[in-house]
């Protein structure tokens, strides 16, 4: 293995300011490039938000499903269907007759081969009424994400914040932050979580939608229960950090407890917390599927709605399947693997990259663990 | 400082904790409003008499005065004045945290029994806290056996993968550990349930030592106990008609009794199949908590185990030619087992949280299963959630209390620093 590539020869640039921390980004940059997995991982991380970039541009409803079914009727959007014989039409799709609302993945996804590319989303095996699994997918990226970097980002940076002033000042403080954060953390996460949503169920923010003030609190929260593990990662840095010689002459060079806080503690502190990071926000779309699984009303829909959000896409799908098994026998009945595969797909996808990620991460950035 | 001053003192320290956290469950449960608080706390209206809501105010005519008008409801001012919701708030909180510490958490919403199940119709109107008391000690069963597959499963293979690091053990380790970290639990335990449901058929009766007439693949893998309103119905011996063809031990098919916990229970009342059976039906779920939570522990002993295989004391015992497994097991596998114990509560506290979702899809009678019966949307059940709750917490911080102890009690710098 060759060296790390120390500051560019100054021959090469002169009168260039060293800057150490481009430099140990730099470093971090090519130990992480030494480890597929980690690569594989950011890779599928960044697919996944260009998706949901891209998303955002789409004609597609962005707070609830478009309902299809194969007859016309009010509310929904006509799809033809046939259960044998020839196809009459271009755009018809074939399903079993005892359960019109199976429409098995097309797999195609040009314009003429249709627009259910990963089949569909049933809400009830029997009823004709159905969602596309291709757009809630795509729907749902944008959402999904949003969510999931939110709560993280804003836990992260309650935490840092929090947890730099208790290693820092120490003493009281220190104590006084510390029971609080124990307090925080002695809460069962998705129980606090379970009640939050549903004290506040009637509660709108002022100027925003129920459903955008729904997702709003559901995101608060999570950053109620989550930013104590932050402040504990950070304190436990800082404690180690505020002690270093650089610390010390910075201080004796006049600079201001702020100035230091900000300037030398945090920056210095804030490796564990990235791998904090990308490890939880592969969780946040898990969660809210569990919440949503429980039969929990998430985003105060009607129960003809569906939300297109990875996490309750995929625990509405494990729902319906559910219901369809207990309701045949097999052999005579159509599993609709396709609802459950691509939906759970998206939830494991984006949590095992991350968590490669973060683990390559973890590895360039502790010297200890280097391979 | 001597071991126990050592533990007291760390339970003065939770005392402060516990009041933080139901602090925060008493500014939620105020939010709600002084009618949920009533109803909760007294269960619904009564239903004979002349008024049947908790609201303040109610029409006049409903009291049988010839008013017009709304007047004062004195069903309303009553109980508002037995929860003491007309002192101040800080009486008020007072009031709360006595009462949450005196296990008075109010009474399960009768919602509940709409679930059309035993478990259901036993808890609908009973108190908070008795229920969760009947159904806990499942609940900790549940969670020692997984606990106990996650401390077999991750301490070898942590150790593993530490001394062949970046080898195939090692990644392979990880891929595990971490697939079970990303796949959503419900998916991993309704999938289990189905596929295991496909490969034995839907129909066909299984035939076990403790349920000879049989019991269809499903009943065979959800549920507590064996079914008997199943086809096959399995016979139990010293079965009570009164009891749903339970024995009287069983009660309900719920609640085993004396202690609650199913093997133990079935043990005592010697029988040991059944005791086998409680145990097998609990080892699936064990499996799935397992998997979902083993991430956590088996990074972290990896970890340790790196660092500790970096210390002066290994190279020393290298040097003098103690044999490779001899550092590996004892110099540096107890060194790094000390820090792996202080994660315990950790996982401990993450794997909890999935236990409503795992009790939901196998049908086990533990706290879990009623906290979903407590969260449909059809009318929340307060007093379970928030009861359930304090549960939780309670069980979270003496996890992390019998971990510390543990901790200090392996490595004396603890309680000494």
């Amino acid at each position: 293995m060759a060296a790390p590539p120390s500051a560019t020869p100054a021959t090469l640039r002169v009168g260039r300011r060293p800057n150490p921390q481009l430099d140990q980004w730099r470093r971090t940059w090519y130990l992480l490039r030494r480890n597929t997995l980690a690569l594989v991982g950011l890779g599928i991380v960044l697919f996944l938000v260009a998706i949901a970039i891209y998303a955002s541009f789409l004609p597609i409803p962005w707070n609830d499903m478009t309902a299809y079914c194969n007859f016309h009727a009010a509310g929904c959007e006509y799809v033809c269907t046939y259960t044998g014989g020839a196809a009459p039409g271009p755009n018809c799709y074939q399903v079993a007759s005892n359960f019109p609302s199976f429409i098995p993945p097309t797999l195609s996804l040009s314009s003429g081969a249709g627009q259910f590319p990963l089949g569909s989303l049933a809400q009830n095996p029997t009823a004709p009424l159905y969602y596309n699994t291709f757009s809630g997918i795509l729907r749902g990226s944008d959402w999904s994400l949003i969510i999931a970097f939110s709560i993280v980002v804003s836990g992260a940076m309650i935490g840092l914040v929090v947890g730099s002033i208790s290693g820092f000042f120490g003493g009281a403080v220190d104590e006084t932050i510390m029971r609080l954060v124990d307090i925080f953390l002695s809460i069962p996460q998705l129980l606090f979580v379970i009640i939050t949503v549903t004290v506040f169920t009637t509660f709108t923010i002022p100027g925003l939608s129920v459903l955008a003030s729904r997702v709003t609190l559901l995101c608060l929260a999570f950053i109620i229960v989550w930013w104590p593990f932050y402040a504990r990662i950070v304190r436990g840095q800082v404690l180690v950090v505020r002690e270093q010689k650089y610390v010390e002459a910075a201080r004796a060079s006049g600079a201001g407890r702020g100035r230091i806080i900000f300037r030398h503690v945090m920056p210095n502190s804030v490796y564990p917390v990235f791998i904090q990071m990308s490890l939880d926000v592969g969780t946040v779309p898990i969660l809210v599927g569990g919440l949503a699984f429980l039969g929990f009303n998430l985003f105060g829909l009607s129960t003809t709605q569906v939300f297109p959000e990875w996490g309750s896409l995929s625990a509405f799908s494990v729902n319906q399947f559910g219901a369809v098994f207990s309701a045949c026998s097999v052999g005579a009945c159509i599993l609709p693997w396709w609802q459950i595969l691509f939906t759970g797909m998206m939830l494991f996808l984006f949590a095992i990259s991350v968590n490669f990620f973060a683990d390559g991460l973890r590895d360039a950035l502790d010297p200890r663990l280097r391979r | 400082m001597q071991m126990w001053v050592y533990v007291v003192r760390r339970v003065a320290l939770l005392v402060p904790v516990i009041i933080g956290v139901m602090t925060i469950t008493f500014a939620l449960i105020t939010a709600l409003g002084p009618i949920q608080q009533i109803t909760s706390y007294f269960g619904p209206p009564p239903t004979h008499g002349q008024i049947h809501t908790y609201n303040p105010t109610i029409p006049c005519s409903v009291l049988n005065s010839s008013q017009t008008g709304t007047c004062a409801n004195p069903l309303y001012t009553q109980y508002a004045s037995k929860l003491g919701l007309n002192q101040p708030i800080f009486i008020q909180w007072g009031n709360y945290i006595y009462r949450s510490f005196t296990f008075q958490w109010g009474l399960v919403s009768n919602h509940s029994a709409e679930q059309q199940s035993y478990l259901a119709g036993l808890i609908s109107g009973q108190p908070v806290a008795t229920v969760l008391s009947w159904l806990l000690p499942y609940t900790l069963e549940l969670a020692i056996l997984a606990l106990i597959i996650i401390l077999l499963v991750a301490i070898p293979l942590g150790n593993l993968s530490a001394v062949y690091r970046n080898r195939p053990v090692d990644q392979a380790s990880r891929v595990m550990s971490f697939s079970g970290f990303a796949f959503p639990g419900f998916l991993l335990a309704t999938l289990i349930v189905l596929a295991a449901v496909l490969l034995l058929g839907t129909s066909t009766l299984i035939h076990t030592p403790w349920c000879p007439s049989g019991e269809t693949a499903l009943a065979e893998l959800t549920g507590s106990w064996p079914s008997v309103q199943s086809p096959g119905s399995c016979a139990y011996p010293g079965a009570v008609a009164a009891n749903f063809g339970y024995p009287a031990w069983l009660h309900l098919g719920v609640i085993s009794h004396p202690t609650g916990f199913p093997t133990v229970d079935a043990l005592i009342h010697g029988d040991g199949w059944l005791a086998v059976d409680s145990l097998l039906r609990m080892l699936l779920p064990a499996l799935v908590i397992a998997f979902g939570s083993i991430a956590i522990l088996l990074r972290f002993v990896r970890n340790s185990m790196l660092e500790v295989m970096n210390l002066d004391f290994v190279r020393t015992a290298r040097a003098k030619g103690v044999p490779e497994s001899t550092v590996i097991k004892r110099h540096a596998g107890r060194n790094s087992m000390n820090v792996t114990i202080t994660v315990l509560g950790l996982t401990f506290a993450f794997f909890i949280g999935g236990f409503p979702i795992i009790e939901d899809v196998f049908q086990l009678n533990g706290v879990g299963l009623i906290i979903t019966y407590a969260v449909l949307p059809n009318g929340e059940d307060f007093a379970l959630i928030f009861g359930s709750t304090l549960l939780f917490t309670f069980l979270v911080v003496a996890a992390n209390l019998i971990v510390d102890v543990l901790y200090a009690y392996l490595d004396p710098r603890v309680r000494l620093g």
